[in-house]
């Protein structure tokens, strides 16, 4: 491919090698596979033509997934009120390790569940929370990216992350529970 | 090295370990609690396990390669513009 730029290595070099990273990231996003294809594809010619604007030496894979953040903000995100509030408050840190302790110390029931059933608990997170552990948990980003991206600070960061993971936690417990996967917790009496 | 944390500092670092966010020398007093203190070391695998799992649900899925093409196809389309 033709050489675009100024500013280093050529787009493609770069931006090509985080295709998967961006639909996996619009496909959280969206919850629609048209739609992230869509969506991949803006934020992949807005790259380019912002290529320019990239600093060579920082995280090629944070800045373009900061331009298909703000396009979806803009341009795809459907009107809608924000969820309620869960009562984050009342989650222990540990609820979910107490509760499998006896049974599964080393949580390996999480790796028992088929990626499917964990894919629809992560989309089932509310949005603010949802988009902090994809970006993190899953593609790897520093806090300090993610801040910048999301335009917060990096306080807000870390507490979304810690309740993201609270509540994706004690959701795929439920699921584990359900499917006989691990056993529920005894109760107390009998 | 002394066990300079309590269990309830180390939990509320533990994130911020586990995703190497911690400077080099908390990251070590973190360490130096988890290798003493048991309940702390089982809950800090059982997270590092989580994240694991959360990692290697990502490396299942990728672009498809209809999309891939798409989008060579419109940033040649783009380059050949100017």
């Amino acid at each position: 491919m033709a050489e675009p730029t100024t500013s280093g290595r050529p787009f493609d070099a770069e931006a090509l090698p985080h295709l998967d990273a961006l639909y996996r990231v619009a496909l959280r996003l969206t919850g629609d596979p048209t739609q992230a294809e869509d969506l991949v594809q803006d934020t992949m010619l807005k790259a380019y033509r912002a290529w320019r604007q990239y600093r060579p030496g920082t995280n090629a894979k944070g800045w373009l997934l900061t331009i298909l953040r703000n396009t979806f903000i803009n341009d795809y995100r459907r009107r809608k009120l924000e969820p309620v509030a869960t009562d984050l408050e009342a989650i222990e840190p540990h609820a979910i390790y107490r509760a499998v302790e006896d049974v599964d110390p080393e949580g390996a029931f999480f790796s028992k569940i088929v990626d499917e059933k964990v894919l629809e608990a992560i989309d089932a997170l509310p949005p603010d929370f949802r988009e902090v552990l994809v970006l993190s948990d899953m593609e790897g980003l520093r806090y300090g990216e993610i801040a910048e991206a999301l335009k917060v600070p990096v306080g807000t960061v870390k507490s979304r992350l810690f309740r993201a993971r609270r509540l994706l936690q004690a959701s795929l417990y439920q699921y584990a529970v359900e499917t006989g996967i691990i056993p529920p917790r005894e109760a107390p009496h009998e | 090295m002394s066990d300079s944390l309590d269990c309830r500092e180390a939990i509320a670092r533990l994130q911020d370990y586990l995703k190497q966010e911690l400077t080099p020398e908390l990251a070590g007093e973190l360490r130096a609690h988890l290798e003493h203190c048991r309940p702390c070391h089982g809950y800090a695998r059982f997270e590092q396990s989580f994240l694991e799992m959360l990692e290697a649900r990502a490396g299942h899925c990728g672009c498809p390669d209809e999309l891939r093409a798409r989008v060579l196809r419109e940033l040649r389309i783009e380059m050949e513009r100017g």
